[in-house]
């Protein structure tokens, strides 16, 4: 047994959610200088748990102990003051600042007058930079950074609090081989200065190579905890699930039927960016019954792709989309519905939910027309149009009338599917549809998609997951920076394979 | 549509996923009638003339035709709020359509209009339809520079409220030196239409009631009003979702700014006068504080008529409340009192977040400082309406109070 306090000890960690209990009773214990692996599924409650450790969150319930002593961070000032730095799955920079700005935000350095010293800072800057292999200058503009060059800038910061435990919250999910590489060189370096490492991730194989311990979270509990060589990735891997997904029922073949959209060589420009463009020489065909699935890591361009599909990405595009043959250019997403496409978006919150409407608002939104009795909106009718596809799709809520901010993000995500089934449309595109929902509402979504797909409906999927797709998908187009890079069809598709593709160019 | 129908939940719904409403008002819309009637009862036993007790009529007059002008256009801000908006011209709005109302009638009847003489009920008519028109070109104005310019909706009426107000002046002063031997920043209206709706309290309050159900159903039951409170409570999602946003927002602006054209005319009809240099002058923020006081939530999708009917009622209450109390030079303290009474408002429909939330009133430093701040304001405003004595011992009073308030949330978090 050790005899030196942990670097942290969790104990019995709950936190809730309205609708969702994100942690319930974890206790984890974290051994200093250790690389300590936390894995888990979407939606197991990783990032919250960090988020608690960072002082972002405050649990509801348990202790928190960090090198023996126990304490509340109110903020995220207490944690880094604790000696706690969080590398967050997003990016927390200021993308109007410089790289030197984002380092010391909030502890700029001063000189004399008590002004700001800039020069202190970025020379600071530069040392730090030096040790992570960092060749960004430190006047730059944080926005103009790569993500793998700002995720740097947020180990700097880390760096530059001499953090003696730092938090990395899937930190490779948009990153090249080479950055993956150059991030583990620097948890190495950050491991031999006596640094504990708490490492999110679901890629197995990063896993087993950096760490010395792994933690598995499911559905917000704590699974176990082992040595790397006590376990194999394949044990690791069901813990995660725990229970399996039934993926046979959608191996039977679907049916194609005739062609329903056609896209050639689509190129979205982005002319403030170095790349110059989002999308270059996009091409792919859907057909009726089948499910198209996009592959591609963060910033590769899957979303803009189905936001320019669906006219709501700007008319700068060019190429040639085609609805049934025939040439379409939509301006505005309602033209888009009015051709019988629907999109469901990458970011439910952001970009799909009204929180401010309840629950059969949110799903009548797009068809409320058929609700009315003359001019006016009636009750009843908006009542019995939202039924069918609520039971349909398995909306699990208090009442059509609940807050919608009340439900699961499973059961949310099937209210706005609920919502453009309402559209009767041909083509669905869904952007990331089971992002932050749970491995059981996963499956229920899975279910539907298939049962959607084989009643006759055209489905591009994109997905952060591959497995899902290679679940999902009857064929499959990688994306790598707005390019595509691969395209498989459904026996020949391996995860290796793609992860290739994408990150290929 | 799919055919398979799995089963849907019929768990009761909890207390806290329900949107409850008693009698068909909220939660803070039944406070806000508790808190008039209290106001209402307050005041009728403190006045000293008991005013409210002896001549009930005149007094509700009174209120009810203030309420009426207020409200008109506070229904305006509501809609322009829930969609997200903000409309901060209201006021210089009311001054535009009562200028060109009266513009209209003295270049369309000059003499009439010079000699105090009715100019018929067409010239009326063309009149208000001018004013009316002009709400409708300014809400344009305002939706073209917010969505096409993409202007701050801020930034787009901060401009047109100043703007608007000395565009007023100058055409009446031209009107005035084209069709009048003097130039002036005045036009007195003096037709038998315009006396009758002074004299009749009625019309506006008829006016006032008949416009807030129209908006209650806009809102509450029309495709309009749904994607009203869609794009105020996300305007992204709400265009991908085929919401013509740009379309949405062009309504919500003319409205606001067509119900400010139309209690312009009132304020016309009132004062016999339009009179663009002062008329509606800082009116716009009493009707967004209606809006916010009855609910509002200024960062859109969040709104009721019935909480804007109710805050407009509240805050002419409280308003002539004061005024009864003051007896002499009581508007002077108007902004004064919207000002308390929006703060007040918002911060108790707060109370249970900050209680629940163990957040303070007074933290830290901030809060030390703020305890002084607070006193002060209260004995200076206090000794200025009842005397030296009094507004000691008030500013003692607060200093002690928020003293011992910031000493018990110390002790709560230790």
């Amino acid at each position: 047994m050790h005899t030196a306090p942990s670097a942290v000890s969790m104990n019995g960690i709950s936190k809730r959610f309205p609708g969702v209990v994100a942690l319930d009773g974890v206790t984890l214990e974290v051994r200093r200088g250790e690389v300590h692996a936390i894995c888990g599924e979407n939606g197991a409650g990783k990032s919250t748990l960090m988020k608690i450790l960072s002082g972002v969150y405050q649990p509801d319930d348990g202790t928190l102990l960090v090198a023996g002593r126990e304490v509340r961070f109110a903020g995220t000032q207490n944690a880094e003051a604790a000696g706690i730095a969080i590398i967050h799955q997003e990016l927390a920079l200021v993308e109007d600042l410089s790289v030197a700005a984002n380092v010391f935000l909030g502890r700029e350095k001063r000189g004399n007058l008590g002004l700001i010293d800039d020069a202190a800072m970025e020379a600071e800057c530069r040392r730090l930079f030096a040790l992570l292999e960092c060749q960004v200058s430190p006047q730059e503009r944080t926005g103009n950074l790569r993500v793998g060059d700002q995720q740097l800038v947020e180990i700097a910061k880390a760096l530059s609090l001499e953090a003696s435990i730092v938090v990395m919250d899937e930190p490779t999910s948009a990153l090249t081989e080479a950055e993956s590489a150059r991030l583990e060189r620097t948890i190495a370096r950050l491991v031999e200065g006596g640094a504990t490492i708490l490492y999110i991730s679901h890629k197995m194989e990063e896993v087993f190579r950096l760490a010395d311990r792994i933690t598995v979270l499911r559905d917000g509990r704590h699974v176990c905890t082992v040595d790397r060589a006590a376990t194999s990735p394949r044990e690791v891997t069901a813990w995660m699930v725990g229970r399996e997904i039934a993926t046979e029922a959608f191996r039977n073949p679907r049916h194609a039927g005739e062609k329903l959209l056609e896209v050639q060589n689509l190129t979205l420009p982005w002319p403030e960016h170095p790349r110059g463009y989002r999308l270059a020489d996009v091409s792919l065909n859907l057909h009726a019954g089948e499910i198209l699935g996009i592959a591609g890591l963060m910033g590769a361009g899957r979303t803009e792709l189905l936001e320019t599909l669906f006219g709501a990405g700007g008319p700068t595009w060019t190429g040639t989309i085609r609805l049934h043959g025939k040439p379409v250019r939509f301006s505005h997403p309602r033209e888009a519905c009015a051709a019988r496409m629907a999109l469901v978006t990458e970011d439910r919150k952001r970009l799909g939910l009204f929180p401010d409407l309840d629950v059969a608002g949110n799903v009548s939104l797009c068809s409320l027309d058929q609700a009315l009795r003359g001019w006016l909106v009636s009750r009843a009718a908006e009542e019995e149009l939202v039924t069918g596809p609520v039971q349909a799709t398995g909306v699990k809520t208090p009442g059509l009338h609940a807050a919608i901010t009340g439900l699961s993000g499973g059961n949310q995500q099937k209210c706005i599917i609920s919502r453009w089934l309402l559209t009767n449309p041909e083509i669905l595109l869904l952007d990331d549809p089971t992002r932050g929902i749970d491995v059981g509402a996963k499956a229920e979504l899975y279910a539907l998609i298939d049962r959607l797909c084989r009643e006759g409906l055209g489905v591009i999927l994109t997905s952060s997951e591959l497995p899902e797709l290679l679940t999902l998908a009857d064929r499959i187009i990688v994306l790598a920076e707005g390019r595509v890079t691969g395209e498989f069809a459904r026996h020949e598709a391996t995860e290796a394979g793609i992860m290739e593709a994408a990150t290929a160019g | 549509m799919p055919s398979s129908v799995p089963p849907a939940s019929t768990r009761p719904a909890p207390a806290a996923l329900r949107r409850s409403t008693i009698f068909g008002l909220r939660r803070g819309e039944w406070a806000l009638v508790v808190a008039i009637c209290l106001a209402v009862l307050l005041t009728g036993l403190v006045d000293a003339n008991h005013s409210y007790f002896n001549q009930p009529l005149e007094c509700l007059r009174d209120i009810a035709r203030n309420t009426a002008l207020l409200g008109i256009f506070a229904l305006g801000a509501t809609v322009v709020i829930i969609a997200g908006g903000i409309d901060l011209s209201a006021g210089s709005m009311i001054a535009l359509s009562g200028t060109i109302c009266a513009t209209t009638m003295l270049a369309l009847a000059p003499a009439q209009m010079m000699g105090f003489k009715p100019v018929g009920p067409l010239v009326v008519a063309l009149a208000v339809a001018a004013s009316l028109l002009t709400g409708f070109l300014v809400g344009t104005l305002h939706a073209w520079l917010i969505t096409a310019v993409r202007l701050p909706p801020f930034i787009a009426t901060l401009a047109t409220l100043v703007g608007l107000r000395s565009f007023a002046r100058a055409l009446c002063e031209s009107t005035t030196s084209s069709f009048t031997p003097t130039k002036s920043a005045t036009i007195n209206v003096a037709d038998p239409l315009f006396k009758t709706i002074r004299d009749n309290v009625s019309i506006p309050v008829a006016v006032f009631c008949v416009l807030a159900f129209i908006t209650w159903l806009l809102l509450t039951r029309t495709v309009l009003g749904r994607h009203l409170q869609a794009l105020g409570g996300n305007e992204q999602a709400a265009r991908l979702a085929g919401i013509r946003t740009e379309n949405v927002k062009w309504f919500a602006y003319c409205f606001g700014a067509m119900t400010a054209a139309l209690a312009g005319l009132f304020y016309v009809a009132n004062e016999s006068v339009a009179a663009p240099v002062n008329q509606g002058r800082g009116h716009e923020l009493n009707a967004i504080a209606a809006a916010v006081v009855g609910g509002c939530s200024l960062a859109g999708g969040v709104g009721t008529v019935p909480g804007t009917v109710l805050g407009a009622i509240f805050l002419r209450v409280v308003i002539d409340a004061v005024s009864k109390l003051i007896k002499t030079g009581a508007d002077v303290y108007e902004g004064l009192i919207v000002g308390v009474v929006v703060v007040i408002a918002v911060t108790f429909s707060q109370l249970g977040q900050i209680a629940s939330g163990g957040r303070h009133l007074l933290p830290g430093r901030l809060g030390l400082c703020a305890i002084p701040t607070l006193a002060l304001l209260a004995g200076g405003v206090v000794s200025m309406t009842a005397g030296r004595s009094a507004g000691l011992a008030a500013g003692a009073a607060t200093l002690t109070l928020l003293g011992l308030l910031r000493v018990w949330e110390s002790r709560r978090t230790a």
